[in-house]
């Protein structure tokens, strides 16, 4: 391909290209990291040198049993995530399946929509105290309504003329919502699911700062204690790896799912 | 009328969609329509865009209400939509998640008339009379625009309803396709004999399938004339009889009735824009 289509108004890529350049950037950006923290242009002290987050890393792990703090986040997360994924799924579709439903419900879920979350770590250590269920309920609080609200969203989208020739075939309307309604919009229910995995990273670290023993947070908030910079930033990019590896596995089968899109 | 039982009747069907008094009138759609349709008959509903052919057949299909009046299928007043009333639209509506295999068998799901292995061979069966059969494993999303309607079309016979009710399902398809399944219709009509009511506002393709054309005036719409094509145009239908005399002599008596109500539609669509209401929206 032409180089020169890069920087056309609108112009196109190919898959290689994007590759290459996502690599360049990635490779640019460690070396602008590693000039700054070089050349003191940052305090070192406040900017480690890349390799010496990397070593703070392999340190954490095999000697300061960061693995089992990694293990507990994920498990907080995709307890909390699966437990916001089986209640707004159905109750997304039902809000969009009955009028009733969904004016009763809409107004409510859109104000707690709006509520931040970390204004309601207080309130929910208070009801639940400092164990699980209290991450579990702040990352649900954070996921739920605004989980709902995408589904029920998607739901309408269905479009009427799939619906209606539901109800023509013979279908009674418990068969539409399963055949046809989530059939349907399964792709964007995937496509959701994994941005709402995304929140639930953002969350678990607050909750787990806030109040933990034990996760990925914890151990973050415990290395800010004493100014390890290496340690604080290992941390945080844990979690930008699980991150972007879970995001890219959930792409990867979402193109093996739906592969009629 | 007779003294027995129509296979359909419209009775003294209007429609009147309500307004909400602020943002939408109240719109007459439909007008005092009636008329007998006898089983296995080919209904064509002609008549300008907008004037209400849609809604008309919708209501027979039980996904509206009528306002007044009332529709029986054999006998039976039409409460709303079921297996009996198949339909097909202009949209495409074959699911994507399906192969077009899977969508026609699709149309036998909520069968209880037969078993399992007769769905399969049903759905076999109008895979192949749609002609598809080499494309039994794609997806809908591979295909063209007619295809697509074909399976749409299969998939709804594969129902085995009374009627099939067809809302102008040709109509985003380029003029060479259109005429193809125009053809193919006539000849899957041969065999199913099926009863039909076909919407368009094309007036060959109205001529060519149908037994009788009921014309729609403008909206609100009534019947202005009912032509006995199938009295003009005897013996089997085809493509070809495009190129008969009876054929030229309808379409040309066809086309200026088209040609009026199409006028008073326009005059209507810009009386409508200029009205109070509409001026402060
Ligand atoms: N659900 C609806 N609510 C309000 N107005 C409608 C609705 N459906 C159709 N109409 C109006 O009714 C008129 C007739 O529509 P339609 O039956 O689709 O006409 P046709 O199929 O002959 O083109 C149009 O003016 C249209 O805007
Ligand atoms: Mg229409």
């Amino acid at each position: 391909m032409n180089i020169r289509d890069l920087f056309v108004y609108r112009g196109t890529s190919t898959s290689r290209a994007d590759v290459v350049l996502a690599v360049c950037a990635f490779i640019g950006f460690i070396g602008f990291w590693y000039a700054v923290a070089e050349f003191e242009i940052v305090s070192q002290r406040y900017l480690p040198l890349p390799h010496r987050v990397v070593t703070a890393l392999h340190t954490m792990l095999t000697e300061q049993n960061f693995i089992e703090d990694i293990w507990i986040s994920v498990a907080r997360v995709w307890g909390a995530f699966l437990l916001s994924a089986v209640m707004a799924i159905p109750v997304g579709i039902w809000m969009s399946s009955y009028r009733i439903v969904g004016t009763l419900t809409e107004p409510i879920v859109d104000f707690i929509r709006y509520l931040p979350v970390p204004a309601l770590v207080p309130l929910l250590i208070i009801w639940f105290g400092i164990g699980e269920s209290s991450k579990i309920a702040v990352l649900w609080m954070g996921t739920f309504f605004q989980l709902v609200l995408l589904i029920a969203d998607d739901a309408k989208r269905v479009p009427r003329e799939f619906i209606e020739i539901g109800f023509t075939l013979g279908a009674k309307p418990r068969q539409i919502t399963w055949d046809i309604v989530h059939r349907s919009m399964l792709p964007k229910i995937v496509d959701n699911l994994r941005i709402t995995l995304g929140w639930c990273w953002t969350y678990i670290i607050i909750a787990e700062i806030v109040a933990a023993n034990a996760g990925i947070g914890h151990a973050i908030w415990s290395a800010r204690r004493f100014v390890k910079t290496p340690e604080v930033m290992a941390g945080i990019l844990t979690v930008g790896i699980i991150g972007l590896l879970t995001d890219q596995v959930i792409r990867l089968a979402h193109r093996r799912m739906f592969r009629y899109l | 009328m007779t003294g027995d039982t129509p296979f359909l009747r419209v009775e003294n069907v209007s429609k009147t969609f309500e307004g909400d008094g602020v943002q939408h009138p109240s719109i007459h759609v439909i007008d005092n329509v009636s008329m007998d349709v006898a089983a296995g008959e080919f209904v064509v509903y002609l008549g300008p865009s907008g004037c209400g052919k849609t809604t008309l057949m919708r209501t027979v299909g039980g996904l509206e209400t009528a306002s007044a009046g009332a529709i029986y299928l054999g006998g039976e007043k039409v409460t709303g939509p079921d297996r009996r009333k198949g339909m097909v639209f202009q949209a495409y509506t074959s699911f994507p998640w399906f192969t077009v295999l899977e969508n026609i068998r699709y149309g036998t799901k909520y069968r209880d008339d037969i078993g399992n292995a007769e769905k399969e061979e049903v759905s076999r069966h109008y895979l192949e009379l749609v002609g598809l059969k080499d494309f039994a494993d794609y997806y809908v999303n591979r295909i063209s625009g007619g295809m697509r309607q074909r399976v749409a079309i299969a998939r709804t016979l594969a129902a085995s309803p009374d009627i099939l009710l067809m809302d102008e399902p040709f109509g985003a398809l380029d003029a060479q396709t259109r005429e193809f399944l125009q053809n193919q219709l006539l000849e899957i009509n041969r065999e199913e004999r099926k009863t039909t009511i076909f919407v368009t506002h094309d007036v060959e393709e109205a001529v060519v399938l149908a037994d009788r054309i009921f014309m729609f005036s403008a909206r609100p719409a009534t019947i202005i004339e009912e032509i006995k094509v199938a009295e003009h145009i005897t013996g089997e239908r085809d493509i070809a009889s495009k190129e008969t005399e009876a054929f030229f002599y309808l379409r040309n008596h066809v086309r200026d009735l088209m040609r009026r109500e199409a006028r008073r539609t326009e005059e209507l669509a810009q009386r409508e824009l200029m009205a109070p209401e509409a001026k402060s929206t």
